[in-house]
């Protein structure tokens, strides 16, 4: 059964476009959102929230978004950065009027992410670190019952200890069966916790498949020369020190990693293939 | 609905709407434009749309469990709560006013009278700033002053024409202090609720509609 199901999901910027955009994630399954800076990822999270008006159509565990949307969000658990909102009041205050729109608010395990999350609920929002507020973020997002998680890079402000604990804590959901959708740039994040990736382009989705296809099909090949590498097969070839390294599918050459599979192809999309 | 309206009261009020509720103290006031009053109402609903942009209060509650054409609907509502509670103690007001002054006190020479027809006057006001205010507001809510500018101009210009009304002939009797001529009073009283109502009604919709289409 499909948690979420996305489909043409468009929107037209003057400098940018999501360009018709598809995927799914399965119920229980963790998919990490990778791309670069502008790639399109908040763009998608944002259209998904309907926080920004665009074209496609979205389903959540079977319901249309658009028409069932106070029902829908009611599933949805969704943190878009660091808590960037109400600056002068108290995170009890923030917590006591955002209670009120869940029927199904656990009072008891916002309390426990708070002591875990070592958060003090009299203090303003404005005395909160970056990563605190994200910490913030994640409490009341999972406090309410959600059943899928649609998380704009979580875990950016976070330090190594926190973002463990982030992952941790999808694990102990994924058990409990709720769905996850986190875009980050930390891809050691996702190689811990994520069973699929979906990788945006310019506004396309360029790849959507298991993490374990994806790290399995692709491996770093090292060459002296671009015509050695091209003619190895090998693509996304950049130059690096004392040589040259591409994405190749043959068995030769190292593991590539999820950051090094994002970065050559990223590079297969530039004009000169291998050219600075 | 009652939990937006609820998150409006905790998270989103600012201070000048209550401030500006004691403003109807000014219906006290021997010979001022009394119709001000309803301009600061205006003035608070500024400062609260401003502090909503600052608090990113918009982009929140969208991301909770409701639909995104509810949210105007509910700060709408709210600004009702308020101007009705500002009309009402304006009433308490002129009443006070009706029963304490002297005559001579009671006729406004610089504007209309505090009268029973003044809070048909105030609720025309009021619903004029609304339907200028925020279907403008939530077609971009980033531009807090333009919307505020066009709709005080709109007041202002309503203010003039209703400060006129009362040099016309025709006018007369609701110029005259309570109890007198009470019957075109209510009849100005009726007219100006309905109209504010129906003002209410088509700015929450305007809202509402053009709300679907802001990107957060």
């Amino acid at each position: 059964m499909y948690a979420l199901k996305v489909e043409s999901l468009k929107k037209v910027y003057p400098q940018f476009t999501l360009d018709g955009v598809s995927f799914s994630v399965e119920a229980g399954q963790i998919a990490g959102l990778i791309g670069r800076n502008g790639a399109g990822k908040s763009t998608t999270l944002k259209s998904i929230m309907r926080l920004i008006s665009s074209e496609g159509t979205v389903n959540v565990f079977g319901k249309d978004f658009s028409r069932e949307e106070g029902a829908v969000k009611e599933l949805i658990g969704y943190v878009g950065g660091g808590f960037r909102f109400y600056p002068n009041k108290s995170l009890s205050a923030v917590a006591k009027a955002t209670e009120g729109f869940y029927p199904h608010w656990d009072g008891e395990a916002f309390g426990r992410y708070c002591e875990a999350y070592t958060l003090v609920l009299s203090k303003k929002v404005r005395e909160l670190s970056e990563g605190m507020k994200i910490k913030f973020s994640l409490a009341l997002a999972l406090s309410h019952g959600a059943k899928l998680l649609l998380l704009d890079e979580p875990t950016s402000g976070l330090d190594p200890l926190s973002r463990e604990d982030f992952c941790d804590t999808l694990l102990f959901l994924k058990k409990q069966g709720v769905t996850v959708l986190f875009s980050t740039h930390i891809t050691s994040d996702l190689m811990r916790v994520a069973d699929q990736i979906l990788y945006l382009s310019g506004g396309a989705l360029l790849l959507d498949e298991p993490l374990e296809t994806l790290l399995g099909r692709y491996r770093i090949g090292r060459f002296s020369s671009p015509e050695a590498a091209r003619a190895a097969g090998a693509i996304g070839v950049k130059e690096v020190k004392n040589g040259f390294e591409g994405l190749v599918t043959s068995p030769e050459g190292r593991e590539a990693t999820l950051d090094e599979i994002m970065i050559h192809l990223e590079w297969t999309r530039r004009p000169y293939e291998g050219a600075h | 609905m009652k939990a937006l309206i609820k998150k409006e009261f905790f998270l989103c009020l600012h201070p000048t709407e209550y401030i500006y509720l004691l403003f109807a103290a000014l219906i006290l006031v021997p010979n001022y434009p009394y119709e001000l009053i309803f301009f600061f109402s205006g003035l608070s609903v500024f400062c609260a749309s401003l502090s909503a942009r600052e608090n990113g209060d918009l982009a929140f509650t969208c991301s909770l469990p409701v639909k995104k054409r509810d949210v105007p609907l509910a700060r709408i509502a709210v600004t009702v709560i308020f101007q009705c509670a500002l009309l009402a103690l304006t009433a308490v007001c002129i009443a006070v006013k009706q029963t304490i002054f002297p005559e001579g006190l009671r006729i406004n020479l610089v504007g209309n009278s505090a009268n029973l027809a003044f809070c048909g006057f105030g609720a025309l006001v009021l619903g004029a700033f609304n339907l200028t205010f925020f279907p403008l507001y939530y077609r971009d809510p980033n531009k807090v002053g333009v919307p505020f500018l066009i709709s005080s101009a709109v007041q202002f210009v309503l203010i003039g024409l209703l400060i006129l009304l009362r040099h016309l002939p025709f006018a007369a009797p609701i110029a005259s202090p309570d109890p007198a001529d009470v019957g075109a009073k209510l009849a100005v009283l009726l007219a100006g609720l309905t109209l504010s109502c129906i003002m209410n009604v088509l700015a929450a919709r305007l809202s509402m509609k053009a709300f679907e289409k802001v990107d957060l």
